[in-house]
């Protein structure tokens, strides 16, 4: 076997924890269990790129092995050929912030229990299928690497999701809510989500399609916190711009927005898309990408930092113990100064869009897609008829131009972003947004 | 078998689960894979990994409990918590896991010559970048994948069932200017053709590059495999699941036998289909896969059961079990979902073609409402790609859109665990900017 490459770094990143999930369907318990992982990721970086291993059910051991594990994934790095360097980077770990009620300390009995209860308030005579999901995943990660740095940290997150489907004479439809949270327990009392998911699914019975086409929209906390991850956040990723698959690159300190925008990726907020450190044992710390209205800075991991330059590093982020990539963790819009009310009626006619059910973006072409659970007419400043299946897509470079107001009231929701194949937690948030020229993606004409 | 002194502890598992429930099952993976990944020309990183899971399910009078870890060694914590687990699922009718009734070894999707190596993901690569080179446009990314797996079913009724896989993936992206293009290739054997990769994924981006706007209203288009495959799979697929259908999930669900689509289409399951994505001589849960007609002409024939769904509503499994990796346990889905008809010249009049959207994954699963942006579209005429669409929405519903159809194409694609063809579309609504 020839000698393996000299090795310019290495790190080692082992996640090990449990899941739980329950799920209820239609008063059902389908299921209601716990499982166990164990999964361990070696990065070595040899003279060119990275060899990197991948290993289920990792036990650290001897000096030799680990030597044997470094040598394995040197000789994967020989077959590289692009000249990577990293960046140096701050190192510092933020404490876990602190659980109201560890959700490892209530019994699974007690979470069914309360599980059903969200699940039957979604019960209305029109609601022919209610669902209900639990999901709790306690991870312990720790990391070291080659320059001496070694940390490792404890988190929960905890969450449910209840659905209710209505149907009527052939029609169906479906409301969805969730809550979930790296703040400890919170699937007490909760009904109010289930009676509210029921009572979205059959009001969209009744709700008509808005006129496909251009018009001003305005966006809720939540749309709007999705609206800033598609048309901003990922165009605005290291890997993505050193690929030459983003539209912002080389955009730095251009005007692409209106002077009051700024928004801003802080994995070190206390919510759903928190880290004490990233992926590559990094200090998180917020960066502004829009500073009023200006390419600023994009996001990165040590790797596309020494590329690409401009911005910080501390957004390498990984699913579990898969290799890290540039990701986003808490994306939002901050708040400007608009009352809700006066958004409302400078809108003037258009449309209200509320919730998400997710976007996606094409970076490199700079077009975006987006989807509402549903809306609201607006019509001479009010808002009128509720209305269903509406997507938003837009183009980046001139869509934040269109931003003529931002509300007062941003709220964070959580969700999961993916790319490249993994699914990371992540929070969206925004004020109240009014856009003009949005193109609006629904089956209604004129 | 030497395969099964390897994994003797597995018959200790189901000696000691049968002590304590009526019935148990084991599925057990392991596997390597190696991928290498390019960022723009450049290699830059290559990878292995070494997968390893078990999952148990256990059932006790009725009642269904799981668990899944990544250490086997640690089979008698992951055993107790399937039976845990089991103790607050409601009970339902079971009437108990299949015996033998399958070969032993599957082997429809094992290439012995495709073994995972670094060099070969290189060499895959290297063909996919010497393809798009024949294109005016730039390469931002690309991967190549070579793996090999092993799964094991076994159970307490005597079900012992080993299948061996191998998988080849490779894909890369471009762009040109501010137009992109992308192309993917996926097989369970060494038979793929990376320089036509690479070449369409060039292709697709300097050929779309100055796209012209499109006016609002009615067009005629056609859907890529690519394209199709993005609706159907969110939106349509689901509403076949009986367990959606039994659940209320299904706008299909009251339509048994009734004539839903354009009566030159059929649908179905083909899980023997030679060098199938998913190909398979049984399911997740070890049934003996056979065809399944979910559409027959037009008319719905079909839905898709696993054991569970089909003891609990009195019905057959349909042998529609897969697994979603070890710790999923097994849900409803399909092996080579594969849509037929008769087929017909779908290029001979001008349409839009659109090779993919962005956004399918927000189409409302529930009454199959999208509305997503197109992406590598353009005017077609003469079978030929004429004008690029610069941008523009798709909005439609992928239950009505099969009684609007223009014709199927002669080509078949295989994306994933589907095999489609492109299909036309009368009279679709499309937004222009």
């Amino acid at each position: 076997m020839s000698e393996p490459p000299a090795i310019r770094y290495y790190d080692l990143r082992h996640v090990t924890g449990q899941a739980t999930l329950i799920d209820i369907d239609n008063g059902v318990v389908e299921s209601a269990g716990t499982s166990f992982f164990n999964r361990a990721i070696l990065r070595v970086l040899g003279p060119c790129g990275w060899g990197i291993l991948e290993i289920d059910n990792y036990t650290s051991g001897s000096k030799k092995k680990f030597n044997s594990l470094l040598a394995s994934a040197s000789r994967l790095a020989s077959i590289t050929q692009q000249d990577v360097h990293l960046s140096d980077a701050p190192y510092r770990v933020l404490d876990v912030p602190a659980m109201r009620e560890d959700p490892r300390d209530v019994s699974i009995e007690e979470k069914t229990e309360m599980l059903a209860a969200i699940e039957l308030a979604a019960r209305n005579p029109h609601v022919v299928n209610r669902r209900a999901n639990y999901i709790e995943r306690s991870e312990h990660i720790t990391f070291s690497d080659s320059s001496g740095h070694e940390f490792s940290y404890e988190i929960c997150r905890s969450g449910f999701n209840v659905l209710a489907v209505a149907s009527r004479n052939g029609t169906v439809q479906m409301g969805f809510e969730r809550l979930h949270s790296i703040r400890g327990f919170d699937l007490r009392h909760r009904q109010e989500y289930g009676e509210h998911a029921a009572k979205i699914a059959v009001a969209l019975l009744d709700a008509g399609h808005a006129k496909g086409g251009r018009m001003r929209a305005v966006l809720d906390p939540e749309l709007a916190g999705v609206f800033a991850h598609e048309a901003v956040g990922h165009a605005s990723e290291g890997d993505l711009v050193q690929e030459g698959s983003s539209i912002l690159a080389g955009k730095t300190g251009n005007q692409i927005g209106n002077d009051r925008l700024t928004i801003v990726d802080d994995p070190s907020l206390p919510e759903f898309g928190f880290e004490p450190f990233d992926a590559e044992g990094v200090a998180v710390q917020r960066t502004e990408i829009i500073r009023n209205g200006v390419v600023n800075a994009f996001l990165h991991s040590r790797e596309t930092l020494a590329a690409v330059g401009n911005g910080v590093a501390g957004h390498a982020r990984a699913m579990g113990a898969e290799p890290p990539l540039v990701r986003m963790s808490n994306t939002f819009i901050e708040n400007g100064d608009a009352p809700f009310e006066e958004i409302i009626e400078a809108c003037n006619n258009g449309i209200l869009l509320k919730g998400s059910r997710g976007g996606q973006v094409d970076p490199g072409r700079g077009i975006f897609q987006f989807n509402a659970e549903y809306g609201y007419l607006i019509e001479h400043g009010e808002c009128t008829n509720m209305v269903r299946d509406v997507s938003l897509s837009g183009e980046i470079l001139s869509t934040l131009h269109d931003i003529l107001l931002c509300g007062n009231d941003r709220a964070m929701h959580p969700g999961y972003c993916g790319k490249g194949g993994q699914s990371v937690p992540v929070s969206d948030g925004a004020p109240h947004v009014l856009l003009d020229n949005a193109v609006v993606g629904s089956s209604g004409v004129d | 078998m030497r395969w099964w002194v390897a994994v003797a502890w597995i018959d200790q598992l189901l000696k000691e689960g049968a002590k304590r429930v009526d019935e148990v099952e084991v599925f057990y993976a392991e596997g390597v894979a190696i991928s290498a990944d390019t960022k723009r020309r450049n290699v830059n990183l290559a990878i292995r990994s070494d997968e390893c899971g078990l999952g148990i399910r256990t059932i006790d009078k009725g009642r269904i409990g799981t668990s899944s870890t990544h250490n086997p060694k640690q089979w008698r914590e992951c055993l107790e918590a399937a039976i845990a687990s089991g103790r607050l699922a409601t009970p339902q009718q079971w009437n108990g896991l299949p015996e033998q009734a399958v070969p032993d070894t599957d082997i429809l999707c094992y290439d012995p010559s495709l073994t995972p190596d670094p060099q070969a993901a290189y060499g895959l690569l290297e063909q996919m970048l010497e393809g798009a080179a024949q294109h005016p446009a730039q390469v931002t990314s690309g991967s190549a994948t070579l793996s090999s797996a092993t799964d094991v079913i076994a159970n307490s009724s005597g079900l012992r069932s080993i299948s061996r896989h191998t998988g080849l993936s490779i894909s890369l992206e471009a762009i040109q200017g501010q137009s992109t293009g992308s192309e993917f290739a996926h097989s369970c054997f060494f038979d793929v053709d990376p320089p036509a990769v690479g070449e369409r994924a060039a292709f697709l981006a300097s050929q779309s590059a100055g796209g012209k706007d499109i006016a609002s209203g009615n067009y005629d288009i056609l859907l890529s495999p690519i394209a199709y495959a993005e609706l159907l799979a969110v939106a349509f697929i689901p509403a076949l699941s009986a367990r959606n259908v039994h659940a209320g999930r299904s706008c299909l669900a009251n339509h048994l036998g009734d004539d839903i689509m354009d009566p030159r289409l059929s649908f179905y399951d083909d899980p023997h289909r030679k060098k199938g994505l998913a190909s398979g001589l049984w399911d997740g849960e070890g049934m003996p896969t056979k065809r399944i007609d979910f559409i027959r002409d037009g008319s719905l024939s079909s839905f898709a059961y696993d054991l569970r769904t089909a003891y609990r509503y009195g019905k057959e499994s349909t042998a529609s079990a897969i697994r979603n990796g070890v710790s999923g346990g097994t849900m409803i889905g399909h092996h080579n979902f594969t849509v037929n008809g008769s087929r017909t010249d779908v290029e001979d009049e001008r349409v839009i073609y659109i090779n993919s959207v962005v956004g399918a994954h927000t189409a409302n699963p529930m009454n199959g409402d999208f509305s997503v942006e197109i992406s590598n579209a353009f005017w077609m005429e003469e079978g030929e790609l004429q004008t690029p669409i610069r941008s523009a929405m798709l909005v439609g519903n992928v239950f009505t859109m099969h009684k609007e159809i223009g014709g199927i194409s002669d080509e078949v694609r295989q994306i994933g665990p589907m095999v489609l063809p492109s299909i036309r579309l009368i009279s679709q609504r499309i937004i222009g900017k």
